[in-house]
């Protein structure tokens, strides 16, 4: 048990700059996986990062690694680079002692790149930079090495350049990951104390923990405990990630691994939690993580109301892999019992819904997403109101105040026009510029979140051709001169369909909103009016017209079955819409708001 | 013997002389050169199904398609005859053969006669040159008055035509025209369908190339709405959403299915038993024996010369077989019978055929749908309310098991 031959580090870079094609190379010159079973991104083993190219989930990969004669156990995790999923990143960063920073010669310092490096170099570690993708026609390695150079104070020859998709001085990556990064700390007399930096779970196995060995050693599979939930465990299995799991006897200070907690119940175990040996248990937990503070707020409901236990269900699974995710119980006079969710953005509502569908085969609603808005109420109260339906009547109103943040946008400087356009629209305010050299500049500036968190980065990436990159925090709550726009179905309010808007934009918003109700609505049996309101006033109206006729004229040669097949899956598209009052309103109008476009 | 239940012959013969852009049926032009192969293969189909089905009763025969008529005198007598020696057949047995307008002449219509086709099915479509273009039929409306003539001539007394209405841009005014001729012309049956852009056909293309535009729906009900006044001036009966027969006499009685209805389409709606043959036909038949009991629909391959193949090497037939089970048969009743809008689903042939009540078996379906006023039901029948017959689907639905 030798902690110098370890090594603990993190991939991180902004998104697509090749931090899973890195993490392919040094798993296939370690030889960790055979030649038959690699593959392309391997460690984005989750189905939907494979279809979207996109890395979500942190993973981790055990490497044994041969340098001058000596063998290394080198762990790697592989970070998302998307802003959602910063979360990941940083549970990642404090299982490690140093991190490989990643820029693509073509882009250079990005949104993400500065975003995660802060985040790293929080909490001290060491950091190496690599320039990827030298391959590109369109790299830049000298300039990018004199942008990391300035940004980090390491001298721009020093960096290493490299293609992580040819294979092009990959090796010195680990080289510089072994010279520099420091071998972790840790006490191995001392009593266990594991980091559980994330949690899946395994139908046959119930709860698996990812942990990072703080100290002590865990041999065999002694009687366990979770020190913040105070629950005990006898684990099945311990083990290390090969990317797969690998059973091994004993885990030590230092390394990453996981264990098979044998838990039944997903309560019995949080992400940030220390495990330790129940008979011989520290004193001292670790930190742990700071609990994190959802950006966008939406409700969720089941398509089908006797679906519920089993979407609360989902939803607790969910969260033990979605550490970001929150949830507690809302109620919906139109679409009954559900929950409200918190997302770190709308990225990562959408793969949530996405994985509450195919992990977990829910038909779900969602409703427009939200942000947390403060409201300072006549006698003095103030209250933290994250969904329209539950905004105060008017008159009990003093005001409302709206959060802002901080956002940073990495532009050439030939879109300073057009970006600082897009800003003013959305209510933002110029903060400072910042030059990154002579052809770039980060715009900081002061936004209404509300603005920047719905089609805001498709618009800005439209404005500079794909150019520029975005990160955003929160800044500080400002009062606002907001109001709730209602929208009517039949004359019938339907909460669910409520948002807060800032009354200057209401107007438009009510109009936009309601044509495209019609668009959505599918004609029914009779008149469907659809309003949007302030209060009482109507701001705009349109109406569904009513279907004539519902029936299919042919039935020819006696082929009932093809017949009954179309009925059925009129039937089924039935089932999924809503019934609200009399009406049927299919899934995609609670959402309508996301695609309200510009003008 | 006697009471097994009796029994429709459907036999599709998958030629036409052209083939109409918005036809999805399965029906090829061009083929001519496997006219007899087919027509063997039919044949040698029927064969299979003599012992499996003797003791039945064939009670109507349809011969469909396609275009039945682009068969030479010499082969619809080898296909007859064939029936008739393969099959027991009803004394009173209805036999319809399906006509084209632009496909037949006088000795094709004597033929027919002589071979014991008591029912013509013609397709005009249309009096209007420009619909008639569009659609891409073959014949001119005066074709369609000639042929109608000559068949009468031949001595048919018992003769359909078929209509479609709701063609893009179609004016009410063509197609009230078309309606008045139609009804000048006195036939016995009248079929009108609404039409249906269906995906694979070269309209489907056109209306999302933009080269036609869509058929209009709201238009299209209202044309409907429109030959449902007229033809009950002009004596028809609406018995069935698309079909409406001439009053026969007084003996034909507002509740029930009139004299001149389709026999063997009242089996596809009664849900009884029928036996399709040739490519892509479907079949639906109830057996048992040996205390087991089964109730299938099944459909033959599609494509004439892997139809022919199969038949000639004794291979089976069917692309696809369902089991019915016993709520979806019960679904597939109701699905099927309210479609006959004034005979609707009876409770004794429900009964019959199932063992238990409709009222029974769907009685909150039935409370809802008669509620919102899409259904009447009494103690002899479950029937479409008026305003029921333009939303069909909403009320068949409801019916149907989930899938
Ligand atoms: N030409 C070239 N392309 C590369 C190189 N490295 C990665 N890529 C490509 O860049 C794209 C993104 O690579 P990934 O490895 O998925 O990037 P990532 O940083 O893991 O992305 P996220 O996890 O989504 O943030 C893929 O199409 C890779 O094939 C390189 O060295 N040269
Ligand atoms: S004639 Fe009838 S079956 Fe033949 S292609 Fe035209 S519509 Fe189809
Ligand atoms: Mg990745």
């Amino acid at each position: 048990m030798n902690l110098d031959h370890i090594r603990n580090f993190s991939i991180i870079a902004h998104i697509d700059h090749g931090k899973s094609t890195l993490a392919d190379q040094l798993i296939r010159m370690t030889e960790t996986v055979t030649e038959r079973e690699m593959r392309e991104q391997l460690l984005d083993s989750m189905e939907l990062e494979r279809e979207k190219g996109v890395t979500i989930k942190a993973s981790a990969v055990r490497m044994i690694y041969k340098h001058r004669g000596e063998e290394y156990e080198i762990n790697l995790i592989d970070t998302p680079g998307h802003v959602d999923f910063s979360y990941e990143v940083h549970r990642a960063l404090q299982a490690c002692e140093g991190a490989v920073l990643v820029v693509d010669a073509s882009q250079g310092i990005q949104a993400q790149t500065m975003a995660h490096l802060f985040a790293a170099l929080e909490q001290n570690l060491t950091i190496v930079p690599v320039i990827n993708k030298i391959d590109l026609p369109a790299a830049m390695p000298d300039e990018v090495a004199q942008e990391i150079e300035d940004l980090l104070g390491v001298p721009a020859e020093d960096i290493p350049r490299i293609s992580a998709k040819a294979g092009v001085n990959v090796e010195e990556v680990l080289e510089r990951v072994i010279a520099e990064v420091p071998p972790p700390k840790g006490d191995l007399d001392a009593p266990v104390r594991a980091l559980v930096f994330d949690c899946h779970y395994d139908s046959y196995k119930g709860v698996i923990a990812y942990v990072r060995m703080v100290d002590g050693v865990i041999t065999g599979l002694p009687k366990l405990l979770a020190m913040n939930t105070g629950k005990t465990m006898e684990p099945l299995e311990i083990g290390v990630l090969v990317p797969q799991m690998l059973p091994v006897n004993e885990l030590h200070a230092g390394q990453v691994g996981y264990i098979a907690t044998g838990l039944k119940s997903v309560q019995d175990l949080d992400v940030g939690d220390t495990i330790t040996l129940a008979a011989r248990p520290a004193t001292e937990k670790l930190p742990g993580y700071r609990p994190l503070k959802p950006m966008v707020f939406a409700g969720l409901y089941p398509t089908n109301p006797d679906d519920y236990n089993e979407l609360r269900d989902a939803l607790e699974k969910l969260q033990l892999n979605d550490a970001a995710l929150t949830y507690e119980p809302e109620t919906s006079q139109a679409l009954g019992f559900g929950f409200r969710l918190g997302f770190l953005g709308l990225f990562h509502m959408e793969i949530v819904q996405e994985r509450l569908e195919r992990e977990y085969d829910m038909d779900v609603i969602f409703t427009a997403p939200s942000v947390e808005y403060r409201v300072v109420k006549t006698n003095g109260e103030v209250i933290a109101i994250d969904s329209p339906a539950a905004l105060p009547d008017p008159t009990e109103i003093e005001h409302i105040e709206e959060p802002w943040c901080e956002l940073r946008i990495f532009t050439p400087a030939e879109y300073i026009g057009p970006v600082l356009d897009l800003v003013t629209k959305r209510r933002g305010e110029l903060k400072t510029q910042n030059w990154l050299d002579s052809k770039r500049v980060e715009i900081v500036c002061l936004i209404p979140l509300s603005e920047i968190i719905v089609d805001f980065y498709n618009e800005l990436k439209a404005r500079t051709k794909g150019y520029a990159s975005m990160d955003y925090t929160l800044d500080q709550y400002r009062p606002s001169d907001m109001v709730k726009l209602d929208i009517l179905v039949n004359h019938q309010p339907v909460d669910a369909l409520s948002i807060i808007v800032h009354r200057d934009q209401a107007y438009h918003k009510g109009q936009r909103l309601v044509s495209k109700m019609k668009e959505i609505i599918p004609r029914q049996m009779f008149e469907v009016p659809i309003q949007a309101a302030i209060g009482n006033k109507i701001i705009s109206r349109a109406n569904v017209k009513a279907l004539r006729k519902d029936v299919l004229a042919k039935c020819y040669g006696g082929d009932v079955t093809r017949k009954r097949k179309l009925l059925e899956k009129q039937k089924a598209g039935k089932k999924r819409m809503k019934m609200v009052g009399s009406v049927e309103i299919p899934q995609e109008a609670f959402m309508s708001v996301l695609s309200l476009e510009e003008e | 013997m006697n009471d097994l239940p009796r029994l429709g012959l459907y036999i599709h013969i998958p030629f036409c002389e052209r083939k109409c852009p918005y036809c999805d049926f399965n029906t090829y032009a061009g083929l001519e050169a496997l006219y007899q192969a087919t027509v063997e293969a039919l044949i040698a189909e029927m064969a299979r199904w003599a012992d499996p089905l003797a003791g039945r009763t064939i009670s109507t025969v349809f011969v469909g398609g396609g275009t039945p008529t682009v068969l030479s005198p010499r082969q619809l007598e080898q296909l007859f005859v064939a029936v008739h020696r393969t099959f027991r057949v009803a004394e009173d047995v209805e036999i319809t053969c399906e006509a084209n307008p632009g496909a037949v002449d006088r000795e094709k219509f004597a033929a027919l006669r002589a071979l014991g086709v008591n029912r013509l099915s013609m397709g005009v479509q249309s009096f209007q040159a420009d619909e008639l273009r569009l659609l891409g039929r073959i014949h001119s409306a005066k074709d369609a008055r000639v042929a109608y003539d000559m068949a009468r001539r031949a001595g048919f007394d018992n003769i359909n035509l078929d209509f479609i209405f709701g063609l893009p841009q179609q004016s009410a005014e063509a197609w009230a025209q078309t309606l008045e001729e139609a009804i000048s012309l006195q036939p016995e049956h009248l079929s009108l369908y609404s039409l249906i852009v269906e995906p694979g056909t070269p309209f489907f293309h056109w209306v999302n190339s933009g080269k036609i535009v869509a058929p209009d729906e709201d238009l299209a009900a209202a044309f409907y709405e429109m030959a449902m006044e007229r033809l009950a001036q002009a004596g028809y009966l609406h018995y069935e959403i698309s079909n409406w027969a001439r009053r026969a006499s007084s003996t034909d009685s507002e509740s029930e299915t009139p004299h001149f209805a389709c026999r063997h389409n009242l089996l596809y709606w009664r849900n009884e038993d029928y036996l399709g043959v040739g490519p892509g036909a479907h079949s639906h038949l109830r057996t048992s024996g040996n205390g087991s009991y089964i109730e299938q629909r099944w459909g033959n391959v599609r494509p004439v010369r892997t139809y022919v193949r199969r038949t000639c090497e004794g291979k089976p037939l069917a692309e696809f077989v369902e089991d019915i089970s016993p709520p979806l048969a019960m679904g597939e009743s109701m699905m099927l019978g309210l479609r006959l809008v004034r005979e609707g689903v009876r409770q004794d042939r429900f009964a019959a055929l199932h063992g238990c009540s409709p009222s029974q078996v769907f009685e909150n379906e039935l409370r809802r749908l008669s509620a919102a006023g899409l259904l009447t039901l009494d103690a002899e029948r479950i029937r479409l309310s008026r305003r029921g017959v333009l939303f069909g689907n909403q009320v068949f639905l409801q019916f149907l098991p989930e899938a």
